[in-house]
């Protein structure tokens, strides 16, 4: 299969504080996703998984190395087109409605209106919004804006879907829908990159997993590779993390 | 052009429901309605009171508009992290503030061709109660006077959008827009005044010469654009000084735009 997600040696640090001292974030990373693979990114509270993100939307850059989509630099804004991300905690404008921030969202990536308004039927359904499509999204609760996140990062049916957290702030419900979601998008054979706390979802969605703690990447396979028998995801992350003497887990 | 559409569009809509948008538009009603007791209780030089009370209510409203609702557009979008949902998409930076600042200017028109014709019926209905006093008027100047007051409230709310590129909080931005926009329609009476000090009767350093004179060319001079005083007295300007002072707001204001564009081109968005 063709790779379609490539971190090649990454390194990223910030400045933290007025003494501007630097914290590592990320430190050497290097990991492929290949096209149609669904893609468990795990770890701890600030482990990074947000940071490396980040670097394939292109929001912050990377030190040294080089993040690649279908083989062309992440700076590229053309990339962004053939990628649907739902950021962690989405916040958007108050005063639009679900319709037209999927009109946006829409007209943004290059789609004509005609496209734009079946596809917007078509996810505002799919998230069970239909009813609220005219409403401004400050009415919304928490769980009602992270599922129109979702439409947006469907709307221009992307290749490549990236979710930072996608279950969070949502009940039961929302999560079996968002895991519905995950595992048609993998039925069609797009690339599904997501970060998630949720280790019984990773488990059931996922292809591969990456196990990121304190900005370096643990371990990487197929989960039917890297689980011995009788362990879950559970047992294998904890002895990860464990392994590198941190305390905070989950 | 493509990418920077739907970034206009999107901030010009959530700028315009915005209900603060409503409380300026209410507070300059309230002031126009004002126009008309402050005339009859003056009873003299009613014109020219009637077309200062207007344009200077238009422009403070503008101004309003500027500082709580054109910072806000652009500082929430960093603050609340909404600027990732617009850059996941095929938009650099670069069409971003374009477009943001797009938007922000269409609402600077629409908000002051609204409040302009509240303006206009305010002064048309006093010329029709009191028609000698507005014998020199010309609505020509009013409307140029408005005109003006869109190119300083655009060039002011570019400024607003470069600090929102350099500083981290909104509070900083609106504190540095204010200090601008006070500086800009302060400046040239200041430089003035310590260029021909023995007028005033004062005795500033040489220094301080030199810094007034070096802020002078640094900030925008606001006041080119202030014609109130022009247009209530029926004064007309001349042709070059109009062609003139719309250059120097466009080109000042594109020249701050691309300086935001190039700083916000090596922003990042942790």
């Amino acid at each position: 299969m063709d790779t379609i997600i490539t971190f090649s040696g990454i390194s990223k640090a910030f400045k933290e504080g007025i003494s501007g001292r630097r914290v590592q974030a990320l430190q050497d990373i290097s990991l492929e996703v290949a096209q149609g693979e669904v893609f468990g990114f795990l770890g701890p509270n600030g482990a990074g998984k947000s940071t490396a993100i980040k670097l394939l939307i292109n929001l912050i850059f990377p030190d040294t190395g080089q993040v690649l989509i279908a083989g062309v630099d992440a700076g590229n804004r053309e990339v962004r087109r053939s990628i649907g991300f739902l950021p962690e905690n989405p916040y958007f404008y108050d005063y639009l409605t679900a319709e037209e921030l999927l009109m946006f969202g829409g007209r943004a990536s290059g789609m004509e209106k005609k496209e734009i308004l079946q596809r917007t039927d078509l996810l505002l359904a799919k998230v069970s919004l239909d009813h609220a499509r005219k409403r401004p999204l400050r009415t919304y609760s928490k769980g009602m804006v992270q599922r129109a996140g979702l439409a947006l990062a469907l709307i221009n049916d992307p290749k490549v879907v990236i979710l930072d957290e996608p279950m969070s702030g949502l009940d039961p419900l929302g999560r079996k829908m968002v895991g519905d979601i995950i595992l048609e998008l993998k039925g069609l054979g797009k690339t599904v990159f997501f970060s998630s706390h949720i280790l019984s979802d990773v488990e059931r969605f996922c292809d591969r997993v990456g196990i990121i703690v304190g900005g370096r990447l643990r371990l990487e396979g197929r989960l039917d590779s890297l689980l011995t028998v009788g362990e879950t995801l559970e047992d294998l992350f904890l002895r990860e993390v464990a392994k590198t003497g941190q305390k905070e887990v989950l | 052009m493509k990418p920077i559409f739907p970034v206009a569009v999107i901030t010009f809509k959530e700028g315009i429901r915005n209900r603060a948008v409503y409380g300026i538009i209410i507070l300059s009603l309230l002031m126009l309605t004002a126009n008309f007791l402050i005339c009859e209780i003056i009873m003299r030089e009613v014109g020219k009171v009637a077309v200062d009370i207007a344009l200077s209510t238009v422009s403070f409203s503008g101004l309003l508009l500027v500082l709580f609702v054109g910072i806000n557009l652009m500082a929430k979008d960093l603050d609340k992290k909404t600027i990732y949902m617009v850059l996941a998409r095929p938009i650099s930076r670069t069409h971003y503030i374009v477009g943001k600042f797009l938007g922000m200017v269409a609402l600077i028109i629409v908000s002051n061709v609204i409040q302009g014709c509240f303006a206009a019926a305010s002064v048309f209905m006093l010329n029709s109660m009191y028609p000698a006093y507005f014998q020199r008027f010309s609505w020509m100047m009013f409307i140029l006077a408005l005109v003006f007051i869109v190119l300083s409230l655009t060039l002011l709310s570019a400024l607003s959008f470069l600090f929102a590129s350099i500083t981290s909080t909104s509070f900083i931005t609106l504190v540095l827009t204010v200090v601008s926009y006070l500086i800009g329609n302060s400046l040239s009476d200041v430089k003035a005044l310590v260029e021909a000090p023995k007028a005033a009767g004062i005795d500033p350093s040489p220094v301080t010469i030199k810094v007034v004179q070096t802020a002078y060319y640094i900030f925008p001079n606001l006041s080119f654009f202030d014609i109130k005083i022009q247009a209530a007295h029926g004064l007309m300007l001349s042709f070059p000084f109009i062609c003139w002072t719309t250059l120097y707001g466009l080109v000042y204001t594109a020249i701050i735009i691309t300086l935001t564009c190039a700083i916000f081109a090596k922003r990042e968005f942790p």
